[in-house]
């Protein structure tokens, strides 16, 4: 395991290397090691990507790797970011060398002939690397045609595939946001994000808009059932923002709202009362404590309808699930709803 | 040598010419004609290549002056860039101008040029968006990674739009206009085998607008066709029967393509199951409208072909391989067995239908009574009744070959006297369109026939020369005129294969009877059919497999 992680570090070095002028020194055997290199990574990748524990271990070598990579120079390299990248190292690696100018003419031609054998080589073209390098050529023309003529009325449409594309990412784009931090901020530009003001005619009941790219309203689906999906991310949201904040957001996206109420029903019901205390306690240190519990409920109660309703629904059915107690201490519901008093 | 050099300079210059005037295909005459011209134009680009690879880089430029010319238009056109192998054949012949050994200035421009080329077919189409290329390269977005999400993602978005088409018809604002669903029919033509783009092209085919008319372009149509028979492209059924009812031709050349598939091979049921199956017909012709087109075509090479076997062994799986789709199918609406055979009465359809095996095999004389006397009848009606007249329900009886055989193989393996309804029934199905004199004088002949071998049965021991009598041949006459041939070749080698006696002079018979290539071919083909035959009945009878499996072998051997 530990001499597949240095042949990574070793590699990403190689990899990296590959776009400078630095290449300039290379010669013939340097490259088709390079390129053996990579053909033996992409096999790695084929082998361990049914195996969880080492393809989760190479991919979080690969994504701290990056993380401190990509703090030096303006121009992060992205090379080998994540496990899935492995399965195409050796393009990325052929693509760089064969665009490098600095790469000697007689290494190039040498090159050439390696990554372009021509028609007799064996294998599908699935498998050999001429066959892939020309599968990609024929995606970015697809994408092309595509772009410039099955796209032409309806640029709206256009936007969404980018962003969707953009959005999804290696691991995601905002994933990858997120794993290389500030987690706090990330967390505080997405709740901003999600905030913004909607565009006054809803876009997509409109054929043809004006087009502008990346109006707000079309990323805030995207950004909502990415957020939706990311079961920790979500989490730190709802836990880790202001109540204030969460509120507002819930308030805007109902969605949002349903799984707010059911974290904090569940939070709720990992404390327990201390009678000698008269005050509810959670069991370990990381369980919400019932002030914070409280505050959220405060500020969701106090948001505009249907909000506020949906909350004290809630409240008061959980309360009747446990057991419909007026005295407190038996039931956190009960003891919540009596805290908040009856509102408005 | 010369002569090839010579085509392909003409080649050359025609092709030089096209490529100039498309440029890069932004207009619709433009990119019509390049879609029209795209396997040629590959073609030409592969003989290209192989011309150039015995070259080195000078005399490329010698012999083609003008070639960095052409390969640099062919790579400002993205129709042609996305088309098959196209890219991957250019890029070898940009290859093949790279000079080794570069002498002076003129040839490192060359190189550098030809470089800039290549690099510019690998990378082509960048988004112009800069700020999207940033970002991504930001986040660790290779082109290698982003570009296959973009493409599926944009063929996705397209996917939902049509099939919001489909569903909401005029009822929606966010209809796709027919001109954008014909442009976008148009310019996935060179796409249409990258898997990529498998969901468009569904969707393309199963999502009708509202509109009367045809809305795709034509030859959109003619290459799904041609991709899905030669298995470049894959589609669910209910796709390719989009694609046979849109467009009539596409059906055509499907049953074509069955056909030379089927005259290129040897006939064997197994194959023929095999195409049938591989050809999609069966389940695609659950829709009545493909069944009746099919079934038209195959009632019209019989007609041609005068009755040819392999055209009747085709008819008989395909019907097998239909019925078995219809029971799968589950749509809520089934059709009428009426629907699908127009031309013969219900009743009569239904009791073809029943599979022998479904009925226990000492009921099988009742059925066989009961369709002889409905065949019969609608045969010697004068009026010729609702439906279709002898040769209609002759053309329905053939589809379930079943029944013939069956009767043939009952009339020898039962000691009893034949029947007349199935005497009536082999004579039918032999020469549908003998008058009833005629018939009748078959029947007798059979019946004398049968006659003799059964006498042969009861006998101690026979020979071959016996069995030849039986059959009516003397010894010093010339064999039997043809009509009566094949009938009477049948009961002989059921005789062969039933009567316990008969195994050791089986080889020998046949030898006698066989004296053309012709009539080897019919026997190797009665008993491929009646193995095949036996296989799907579970019928038992090792002695009797085994002897035909044995005849079969040293059959095709001889061939």
């Amino acid at each position: 395991m530990e001499s597949l992680l240095q042949q990574l570090a070793r590699f990403s070095e190689v990899l990296a290397v590959s776009r400078t002028p630095h290449v300039s020194t290379w010669d013939p055997a340097t490259v088709r090691r390079a390129l053996q290199w990579a053909r033996y990574l992409r096999h790695v990748h084929r082998r361990f990507g049914r195996h969880a524990r080492i393809r989760t271990a190479l991919e979080r070598r690969l994504q701290s790797q990056w993380r401190q990579d990509s703090g030096s120079g303006p121009a992060p390299d992205p090379g080998l970011t994540n496990f899935q990248a492995l399965g195409r190292c050796d393009l990325v690696l052929a693509l760089r060398l064969l665009q490098n100018r600095a790469l000697r003419e007689a290494v190039w031609h040498a090159l050439l002939q390696q990554v372009f054998p021509g028609p007799g080589v064996p294998g599908a073209d699935e498998e050999t690397l001429q066959g892939r390098l020309a599968h990609l050529a024929r995606r970015r023309a697809a994408v092309h045609v595509l772009r410039l003529h099955g796209y032409q009325e309806s640029p709206v449409v256009q936007e969404d595939a980018l962003l969707k594309t953009q959005a999804e990412g290696p691991g995601g784009l905002l994933s990858g946001l997120w794993e290389r931090g500030p987690q706090d901020n990330f967390l505080k530009v997405l709740a901003a994000a999600l905030l913004l003001p909607p565009p006054s005619p809803r876009p997509q009941e409109e054929e043809t808009g004006p087009g502008t790219p990346n109006t707000p309203g079309e990323g805030h689906h995207e950004l909502l059932r990415w957020l939706l999906g990311k079961a920790d991310i979500l989490a730190a949201f709802c836990r880790r923002l202001p109540a204030g904040v969460v509120a507002a957001v819930a308030g805007r996206h109902p969605e949002l709202s349903r799984v707010y109420l059911g974290l904090l029903a569940d939070w709720g019901r990992h404390l327990h009362y201390d009678l000698q205390r008269g005050v509810w306690v959670g069991a370990e240190s990381q369980a919400v404590p019932w002030e914070e519990l409280y505050g959220r409920f405060q500020s969701l109660c106090q948001a505009p309808p249907p909000l506020k309703d949906e909350v004290r629904t809630a409240l008061e059915s959980w309360k009747a699930q446990d057991g419909d107690f007026e005295v407190p201490g038996l039931s956190i519901w009960t003891d919540l709803l009596l805290a908040l008093g009856t509102g408005t | 040598m010369a002569q090839d050099s010579v085509g392909l300079s003409s080649d050359y210059q025609f092709w030089m010419q096209k490529v100039s005037t498309w440029d890069q295909a932004s207009t619709v005459e433009t990119q019509q004609d390049t879609c029209l011209h795209l396997p040629r134009f590959q073609e030409f680009l592969r003989q290209m290549y192989e011309a150039l690879k015995e070259m080195d880089s000078n005399t490329v430029i010698e012999r083609f002056p003008t070639i960095g010319q052409l390969l640099a238009k062919t790579c400002r056109n993205p129709f042609i860039l996305a088309y098959d192998e196209s890219q991957k054949i250019l890029i070898w012949c940009l290859c093949c101008l790279i000079n080794k050994e570069p002498q002076n200035s003129g040839d490192s421009k060359l190189n550098s040029w030809t470089r800039g080329l290549l690099c510019h077919v690998l990378s082509a189409f960048r988004f112009d968006i800069r700020e999207v290329g940033l970002f991504t390269q930001g986040l660790g977005y290779a082109p290698a990674d982003y570009y296959p999400g973009l493409l599926k993602n944009m063929v996705l978005s397209l996917v939902s739009e049509l099939r919001e088409n489909h569903l909401n018809g005029f009822n929606t604002q966010r209809r796709m206009t027919p001109e954008r669903v014909r442009a976008l029919s148009r310019v996935c033509v060179p796409l249409i085998t990258l898997p990529d783009f498998e969901p468009l092209v569904e969707a393309l085919l199963t999502c009708h607008g509202c509109e009367p008319q045809e809305v795709l372009w034509p030859e959109f149509f003619d290459a799904v066709s041609e991709a899905f028979l030669l298995k470049k492209i894959s589609l669910p059924t209910s796709a390719v029967v989009c694609l046979w009812l849109r467009h009539l031709p596409s059906l055509e050349k499907a049953m074509l393509h069955l056909f030379e598939k089927l005259i290129s091979s040897e006939r064997n049921f197994l194959r023929i199951e095999r195409f049938v199956r591989d050809s999609s017909l069966p389940e695609a012709a659950c829709h009545p409208a493909i069944f009746r087109i099919v079934d038209e075509t195959f009632r019209y090479a019989l007609l041609e072909t005068d009755g040819a076997p392999e055209i009747l062994a085709t008819i008989q799986v395909f019907t097998r391989c239909f019925l078995e789709a219809l029971e799968k199918e589950n749509k809520q609406l089934k059709f009428a067995l009426r629907t699908y055979f127009p031309y013969a009465s219900p009743s009569l359809v239904t009791a073809l239908l029943q599979h022998p095996k479904d009925i226990p095999q000492g009921l099988w004389h009742q059925s066989l009574q009961h369709i002889s006397e409905m065949l019969r009848e609608i045969v010697e009606d004068q009026t010729h009744g609702s439906y279709g007249g002898p040769s209609d329900c002759w053309f329905a009886f053939i589809h379930f070959g079943g029944w013939a055989d069956v009767a043939a193989e009952q009339l020898l393996r039962s000691e009893a006297d034949p029947p007349e309804a199935v005497l009536w029934l082999l004579a039918f199905s032999y020469s549908p369109r003998d008058g009833s004199q005629q018939r009748a004088q078959t029947m007798e002949e059979v019946k004398a026939v049968l006659g003799r071998l059964l006498k042969l049965l009861r006998s101690p021991g026979f020979s071959a020369r016996d069995v030849q009598a039986a059959a009516g041949q003397s010894r010093e006459e010339a064999p039997r005129p043809l009509e009566c041939g094949p009938l009477i070749r049948r009961l002989l080698l059921n005789f062969l294969l039933w009567a316990p006696g008969a195994h050791a002079i089986a080889q020998e018979v046949i030898t006698l009877m066989a004296p053309t290539r012709e009539i080897t071919h019919e026997i190797t083909g009665f008993l491929d059919q009646t193995l095949y035959r036996w296989d799907h009945l579970c019928t038992t009878a090792p002695a009797s497999r085994k002897l035909a499996s044995e005849l079969l072998t040293e059959l095709r051997g001889q061939v």
